[in-house]
């Protein structure tokens, strides 16, 4: 491929993301939504299809698509419906979707969120619920069908078209998938298929307003397809404009539906949109409207739970840690959840963010694990970080003990000095006493030096003597010492 | 006891409660009834004869130990196939189904067993409740049982045809746009449409969810009232069932100061013979003490066109899980998906449901859903804004149920005549309305014809009261089919 002038030209992508809410049951049935289980273990009446059966509201799905209007500061409907999405397929238990077309429970609404360092609000066009279909298993001679998940309470949050390149689609779906997250709402586990996202991707000269024709590439789980697909999609778009300066979008851009293929790194066809089916909406005859009340909305509203920007804001202005820490912290809200476990036990919370989010984190990543996964108590990694803010141990012995940590997450920070005579706390001043004596007298240069004004003589001096305790010395009190003694 | 079928189910139930009669042979008398008669009426598609039996000795033994008994106890009832027995096939009059074993009971009959009622049975259908006549049976035709040639009406034929021969005393029914009151009509028993959401619709297999609604057929009017007591409660997993308390229903004989509409000029086009019966009927009303008054109700004339394309577009829907994937016929022929789909819907579906699916899938598609789905639900609110006016004034409606008495099987081949035989049970499918089908006299051929008294949402009980006043003043209901009238050996 020859090089284009990309940077002439951006992306327009608007993105639906459908996010599997966490309710106990399925959100027309009884049945238990859960994942992973034998096929067709989780299943009633209902998400089988079966004639004579009837779908009834699940009210937590309705709290989460609430819980979540109101994150994103949308507007809640207090009168919403549901419609009937009809096309055959296999894993469509009913050969119709119920879903919110006309009247969805929630409108507009924005999410902030950082991209690259840099601060961006992108705006929510709707979310509705809807009901997820089945799963298709294909095997040597047959098919079958797992309707475990037929049923699934479904959000599906449908962006405008404002972002403008790879890296803000992936922060849009990840901030997205965060608030999800902190409201409970979602386990957003994507490698489950809890997240999944269709992306509406076209291109125009940067400067333009204008809005091109648009492929959509559906069903991608994971923030890095995400951006694999904008970029090369974007690229071939691009490509084609170039190539053929005369002829029109429309014709070059035919609209179509793409499948995300994970083996190939590509977008594949799947279907022309002219030959795509009518989906023949209209109102679901079998449930009544939701008619929540102002009282329901503002009750909800008042017992959100913090949010990933509010979060962020407080880390900020009231711990005092750097926007990219804080923006770092957020993202995951189980390590973020350690992180305030652990502020319970500690005064110091950019240190204490530091080792959660680069020491532990870096170490633990080798091995495939987290703070969480790996079992490591908040308590004890609050405890390294106060022992050093106490000069129990310096910084280099600290990393040590956080490796016998990592090896043996069940120790305490202190069982671990305390058993490693090489970790002792060298503070007292009888054992450091004799080698500072020694290194001032091996120096007399040094100490001249800094009797001259030459301040880099005395931490010359203190290292020397931190050299010669392997580190395990306090670097304060060696310096209090040698002060006292010059 | 002799002659059991000529008692109503109070009548029965008392007899049993009493000890005039058992269970058992109150059972065997009746399924020797159906056993005799079956053949010629068609209208059970399955006898549950074991079952009954069990259910018999059951209340028997109950009955022996001196246990609460229910309320239907030792009443035979018929059950439209429709409607799910566990562990009984539910065809719904078709091919598609006719293996099918329904995973769950309805609502419905967990009621009605609860109360112990002995199922007799599953009866003939139009196909998935799609017809007027029962002829759209993919098994056979039911017959009506005041002329074996005549229709016993439909979608719900073969119960009303098993409860005028007195097969069973009482009948299951669902109505969508007439079909448990014209067919209650046609065979001279009384047939009752509750408000809609009066009774769980889960369980039964949906023709068009908006309008669809179980009801009893029933000899007398007492026994409509004792069916809906059982079966006229909220029920948890149909959203649309109203949360109310179920209703005791006490009948009295007068009209007094009961104000019934009539819509004139919506029933110009009477044939004479109807007219002469339904103004008979009025002045019976009258001579109970109702004044009778004129109502505006032109837009019904527009029902038939509203219902054709609102219940055939929900159907649409509603069958559409009828693929040969999960359940039901699949054609073994099929290579691929879409043929498994195409196979196994053409092999499995009627011409009238074929039809009703492709009417439906047309009015919902883009670029027909404005000018057909969405005028049509317009002109729906209009009905209801209609029918609240003339609520305003009056207390009842009355209509007849049909345009004229059962008609010969095979005799209306114009599907638009056929579908003009429900244009005035229609209007109260659409408004949600409770409506009556009671008995109103003969025409000339010796056939049932039948009075609808249509009233106020939610006003059930003053509805049937009216009924039972009009019924006791006639007594038509009592009469039983010629054919039927002796015992069953």
């Amino acid at each position: 491929m020859k090089k284009l002038p990309y940077e002439l030209w951006e992306p327009v992508v608007g993105l639906e993301i459908h996010v599997q809410l966490n309710t106990k049951s399925k959100l027309f049935s009884s049945a238990p939504n859960r994942f992973g289980d034998e096929p067709n273990t989780n299943i009633s009446v209902v998400c089988t299809g079966q004639p004579g059966a009837l779908p009834v509201l699940n009210k937590e799905a309705v709290k989460k698509a609430v819980q979540f209007g109101l994150a994103v500061k949308a507007n809640v409907a207090l009168f919403s419906k549901f419609d009937r999405k009809s096309y055959f397929y296999p894993d469509s238990p009913r050969n119709f979707q119920i879903t919110q077309f006309e009247r969805p429970i929630v409108t507009g609404g924005s999410v902030t969120t950082f991209v690259e360092g840099e601060l961006k609000t992108f705006q929510i066009n709707r979310a509705h619920l809807e009901d997820d279909a089945g799963m298709l298993k294909h095997f040597t001679n047959f098919a079958g069908v797992d309707y475990n998940r037929a049923g699934a309470p479904l959000i599906e949050i449908v962006s405008e078209p404002c972002i403008h390149s790879p890296k803000e689609a992936s922060a849009y779906a990840s901030a997205i998938r965060a608030i999800m997250l902190y409201l409970n709402a979602s386990d957003g586990n994507m490698e489950e298929g809890s997240l999944r996202i269709d992306a509406n991707i076209s291109v125009r000269p940067k400067g333009s307003t204008e809005l091109r024709p648009r492929v959509e590439i559906k069903n991608m789980n994971s923030f890095s397809f995400l951006e694999m697909a904008v970029e090369s999609e974007m690229k071939r778009q691009v490509a084609l404009y170039l190539d053929n300066p005369h002829r029109t979008p429309e014709e070059l851009i035919p609209p179509g539906t793409y499948r995300w293929d994970i083996e190939t790194k590509s977008a594949l066809f799947m279907r022309a949109k002219e030959n795509s089916d009518d989906y023949r909406y209209f109102p679901e005859p079998d449930l009544a409207p939701i008619v929540l009340s102002q009282e329901y909305v503002d009750d909800i509203r008042n017992t959100l739970p913090e949010l990933p920007h509010d979060r962020y804001n407080r880390y900020v202005s009231d711990l005092n840690l750097s926007p990219y820490s804080a923006a770092l912290l957020i993202q995951e809200k189980e390590l973020c959840d350690y992180f305030e476990a652990a502020m319970k036990h500690s005064l110091n919370p950019r240190q204490l963010c530091n080792w959660i989010t680069i020491e532990f984190t870096g170490r633990l990543k080798e091995r495939g694990q987290t703070l969480i996964s790996h079992k490591i108590p908040p308590l004890h990694v609050a405890k390294l970080v106060h022992m050093i803010d106490n000069n129990v141990i310096t910084g280099r012995i600290a990393k040590q003990v956080a490796d016998d940590m990592v090896a043996s997450p069940e120790l305490d920070p202190e069982t671990i000095i305390q058993q490693n005579p090489d970790y002792r706390p060298l503070s007292e001043i009888a054992e450091i006493e004799p080698i500072v004596d020694q290194i001032l007298a091996a120096n007399p240069q040094s100490i001249a030096d800094y009797k001259a004004g030459r301040e880099k003589a005395l931490a010359f001096l203190v290292g020397q003597v931190m050299k010669l305790t392997r580190g395990k010395a306090s670097p304060a009190v060696v310096n209090e010492l040698i002060l006292k003694k010059i | 006891m002799t002659n059991l079928h000529h008692l109503s189910a109070v009548e029965l139930n008392k007899a049993f409660v009493q000890g005039d009669v058992t269970a058992l042979q109150i059972a065997e008398y009746f399924l020797k009834r159906i056993e005799n008669h079956n053949q010629q009426l068609g209208a059970f598609l399955s006898i549950l004869g074991p079952r009954m039996i069990l259910k018999a000795e059951r209340l028997d033994l109950k009955r022996s130990q001196n246990k609460p008994l229910g309320k239907l106890a030792g009443v035979p009832v018929a059950i439209k196939d429709n409607m799910h027995i566990a562990g009984e096939i539910t065809s719904c009059a078709s091919k598609f189904l006719k293996n099918y074993r329904a995973p769950f009971d309805a609502t419905a009959i967990r009621l009605l067993e609860q109360e112990d009622a002995l199922i007799t049975g599953k009866t003939n259908l139009d196909e998935f409740a799609m017809g007027s006549s029962n002829e759209n049976s993919a098994y056979f035709n039911a017959h009506n049982p005041w002329d074996l040639e005549c229709t016993p009406g439909g979608s719900s034929g073969g119960s009303a045809a098993a409860v005028a021969a007195r097969l069973s005393l009482i009948g299951t029914g669902s109505d969508t746009g007439g079909s448990i009151r014209q067919p209650a009509g046609f065979c001279g028993i009384v047939g009752y449409k509750p408000t809609y959401g009066r009774v769980s619709r889960y369980g039964l297999v949906a023709f068009a969810s908006s309008l669809d609604q179980i009801g009893p057929f029933a000899t007398t009017v007492a026994d409509v009232a004792l069916t809906m007591e059982v079966i006229g409660r909220h029920c948890p997993h149909d959203s649309t069932s109203l949360d109310l308390p179920a209703e005791s229903y006490s009948l009295n004989t007068t009209l007094a100061d009961v104000k019934i509409g009539v819509p004139y000029r919506f029933l110009e086009n009477l044939k004479p013979e109807a007219r002469a019966n339904f103004e008979n009927n009025l002045h019976v009303l009258k001579s109970l003490g109702a004044k009778i008054l004129n109502i505006d109700l032109d837009i019904l004339k527009y029902s038939i066109a509203v219902y054709y394309i609102l219940a055939t577009a929900e159907a649409s829907t509603n069958l559409a899980r009828f693929d040969g994937i999960r359940y039901g016929i699949r054609e073994k022929e099929a290579k691929t998906l879409d043929e498994i789909y195409e196979f196994s819907r053409k092999e499995g579906f009627g011409r009238e449901v074929k039809k009703r699916i492709m009417l439906g899938t047309y009015v919902l598609s883009a670029g027909f859903q404005d000018a057909f789905y969405k005028k049509a639900q317009k002109v729906r609110t209009l009905v209801i804004d209609a029918f609240e006016a003339a609520f305003a004034e009056c207390d009842a409606i009355a209509m007849p149920v049909a345009p004229s008495g059962a008609f010969p099987l095979q005799s209306i081949n114009d599907p638009l005549e056929m579908y003009l035989q429900d244009i005035f049970t229609i209007p109260a499918n659409l408004a949600g309305l409770p409506a009556i089908s009671v008995p109103s006299g003969f025409d000339s051929r010796q056939m049932p014809l039948g009075l609808q008294l249509v009233g106020p949402q939610l006003c059930d009980v003053p509805l049937i009261q009216y009924a039972h006043a009009f019924e006791q003043a006639t007594q038509f209901t009592r009469k039983i089919p010629p054919l039927f009238k002796g015992s069953a050996s």
